[in-house]
């Protein structure tokens, strides 16, 4: 029975084995998708994060070589979209050997779960990332209500 | 009688795994003209301080670490830390005192200068 036991033992030792190298094709597969060039979503629009604290939204964006005046950012209720053009600046007398970052114009909308105060937002460009700061309005909160 | 085992083994799954810094290739354009090479490489979120730039030997490496300090709960993540890594051949005739880099809005842009034995030379044919 107990030499039994061991052959099990063996069979998932190998079971992990594949488990693990399961994972590590995936990870490859999410790096080529996630971590690869800017815009190579199959929308050819930015990469972005969504992080929620406490009452506020926080937007990422990769927007690398975007100036601030190519970028549009509408904020209505809880419907966020960003679009651009991102133009390259081909300097002039020189010739291309590669051209990897192309140019494009881009538009990504996303509805957020709670309306936003589209008063209060701010944006941030910095390091060729678009940071948004959503805070939340003020009937998407909770409130306490007192027993009388 | 023999030690017992458990059916499955777990040594795995209590080890804590911290999260690894992926590598990923910026993109970049390459131009050149009469007196310089002129690369232009994506690298977004990274600052300056992190970016390491190495000639050696007619190789240049590019590589970067950016890192975000993100809180809150992540609804999404489509990009994270990441770590650029890129590798180029250049040619000799590249003046490595002479390079320059610059970075804005997440792009860097570097300037290869040609030595000046390498710049095309106009000969002057004198009259006999």
């Amino acid at each position: 029975m107990f030499t039994r036991m061991s052959d099990i033992d063996r069979m998932f030792g190998a079971m992990d084995l594949l488990r693990n190298k399961m994972d590590s094709i995936f990870d490859g597969y999410n790096r080529s998708y996630l971590y690869g060039p800017a815009f190579t979503l199959t929308s050819n629009s930015p990469r972005t994060n969504l992080l929620e604290n406490g009452d506020t939204f926080e937007v990422q964006a990769e927007v690398p070589g975007i100036s601030k005046d190519d970028l549009n950012i509408k904020i209505q209720g809880n419907y966020l979209e960003i679009s651009g053009k991102r133009s390259l600046d081909i300097p002039d007398g020189y010739k291309v050997h590669r051209n990897e970052r192309g140019t494009t114009t881009f538009f990504r909308s996303f509805t957020l779960r709670d309306d936003i105060d589209s008063e209060k937002v701010e944006a941030a460009l910095k390091d060729g990332i678009l940071y948004l700061t959503l805070p939340k309005s003020e009937t998407a909160k909770p409130r306490q209500i007192t027993i009388n | 009688m023999s030690e017992r085992k458990d059916i499955a083994s777990k040594e795995e799954k209590a080890v804590e795994k911290t999260r690894k810094l992926i590598s990923a290739t910026p993109a970049v354009d390459i131009y050149e003209n009469d007196d310089e090479i002129l690369l232009h490489a994506d690298m977004p979120g990274v600052v300056k301080e992190n970016i390491s730039i190495n000639i050696d030997n007619g190789t240049l490496s590019l590589s970067a670490v950016r890192r975000f300090n993100n809180k809150g709960v992540s609804n999404w993540e489509e990009f994270s830390d990441v770590e650029y890594i890129r590798r180029f051949s250049i040619p000799q005739s590249i003046d490595i005192e002479l390079v320059k880099a610059e970075l804005k809005d997440g792009v860097l842009k570097l300037h290869l200068p040609k030595s000046d034995a390498a710049k095309p030379k106009m000969i002057e044919i004198k009259a006999a």
